[in-house]
């Protein structure tokens, strides 16, 4: 049986490890910085409520990442309630982006602009293809099957082709 | 813009975030001393004070008719008792199917499969409509229960008449609402106008997520 601590380090190590996931799907899902702090805290929480059912039957990125969306979907914009039990998060964490050419940052808010525009389970499954997942990844992850996976994305991958076909780009 | 291109313009975004993320240290130690929510800690307080009012109402009110029954049942009007016994016997059911709804949902498991995990806790959250739905029912018990056995003669028939009218148009409209407050109506006005406000949206972002899944589904 694990103990609270070794517990709490088990917990800070996935966190440091695999912070890069949380972020990313607080991203794509929360288009300000106070949403993205939020949803990244309700992700850890869930984590660590989470955290005594993980056996080594999935990878950890696979759990981490059922568990981040699943939270992401779920979150619906923060009450005053949750505010208060909720915990300020190092401020330089807001800083998503560093500087880059202008052309570049415009592109990149465009791809943001147009995941944010997908609905929920799009989202989570562009992300996935974006993140170099493998089909047989995603589909774990999403409870789909890997052919319907690729029949999504295909779909998916087009729709935001054609946004940036709109712009001339 | 090609397939390659919006990868790599993903990727460049990442290198960044990495960036940034490597220069800050969350404490975590803080989320871990986050208490675990309990039942009520987990509700907003409006809710967690409604559940309190329905509680203290059901069991007040049930041990006062309940006392009217066993020792002064010949003097109470039969129309008060029947209508205050069923409304607090639907606000009684009302209240243990809203905890258990509640209770199922802080259960859930987060690691399971996406779609999955979002169709079972979609479906729990607007489950929590049928609270709604069976308080509705009440509506008709609120034109019973001041009535006596003295009033019905027939000199009282226009008053008669009216209360006829009343009692069956309340149990009409709550009938009616029994069987059509459901998901699939969110999109009518009536229901926007009854589901409205800050305390349904969550129940009407499952149901944008649950009509999402369907289509998903659809399409398979």
């Amino acid at each position: 049986m694990i103990n609270d601590d070794e517990l709490r380090k088990k917990f800070e190590q996935i966190i440091e490890q695999h912070k890069g996931i949380l972020y990313k799907v607080a991203r794509t899902y929360c288009q300000n910085d106070d949403d993205r702090q939020d949803l990244v805290q309700e992700i850890m929480i869930q984590i660590w409520k989470s955290l005594h059912t993980y056996n080594n039957s999935f990878a950890l990125s696979t759990w981490l990442f059922r568990i981040s969306l699943n939270v992401a979907i779920s979150f619906y914009r923060k009450n005053e309630h949750r505010k208060k039990n909720t915990i300020p998060l190092p401020e330089e964490l807001e800083i998503m982006y560093v500087e880059e050419s202008n052309e570049k940052q415009e592109m990149l808010s465009l791809l943001d602009m147009f995941i944010s525009e997908l609905n929920h389970i799009d989202k989570a499954l562009i992300l996935l293809y974006l993140e170099e997942k493998s089909y047989a990844e995603i589909a774990e992850i999403m409870a789909i099957s890997i052919t319907n996976v690729g029949t999504k994305l295909g779909r998916i991958k087009e729709k935001l082709k054609s946004k940036f076909l709109k712009l001339h780009l | 813009m090609n397939e390659n291109d919006i990868k790599q313009l993903w990727q460049k975004s990442n290198e960044k975030l990495e960036v940034v993320l490597r220069e800050n240290k969350i404490n975590t130690e803080d989320i871990t001393k986050l208490k675990v929510q309990n039942l009520l800690s987990s509700m907003k307080p409006i809710k967690a004070f409604t559940l309190i009012i329905g509680l203290i109402w059901v069991i007040g009110l049930g041990s006062f008719l309940a006392i009217l029954t066993v020792f002064h049942f010949e003097k109470v009007s039969i129309f008060f008792l029947f209508s205050a016994f069923t409304q607090v016997l639907l606000t009684a059911v009302a209240i243990v199917v809203y905890i258990y709804q509640i209770h199922l949902i802080n259960k859930i498991d987060f690691s399971e499969p996406v779609l999955t995990m979002q169709k079972k806790v979609s479906e729990l959250k607007i489950s929590t409509l049928n609270v709604t739905r069976l308080l509705f029912l009440q509506l008709p018990l609120w034109t019973t229960f001041y009535l006596n056995e003295k009033m019905f003669v027939v000199e009282n028939w226009i008053l008669l008449l009216l209360q006829f009218v009343i009692s069956i148009s309340f149990t009409f409209v709550a009938v009616w609402l029994f069987f059509n407050i459901k998901h699939e109506n969110q999109n009518s006005k009536w229901f926007q106008f009854i589901i409205s406000g800050k305390e349904w949206q969550p129940i009407l972002h499952s149901a944008e997520i649950l009509y999402q899944i369907e289509q998903f589904d659809k399409y398979e």
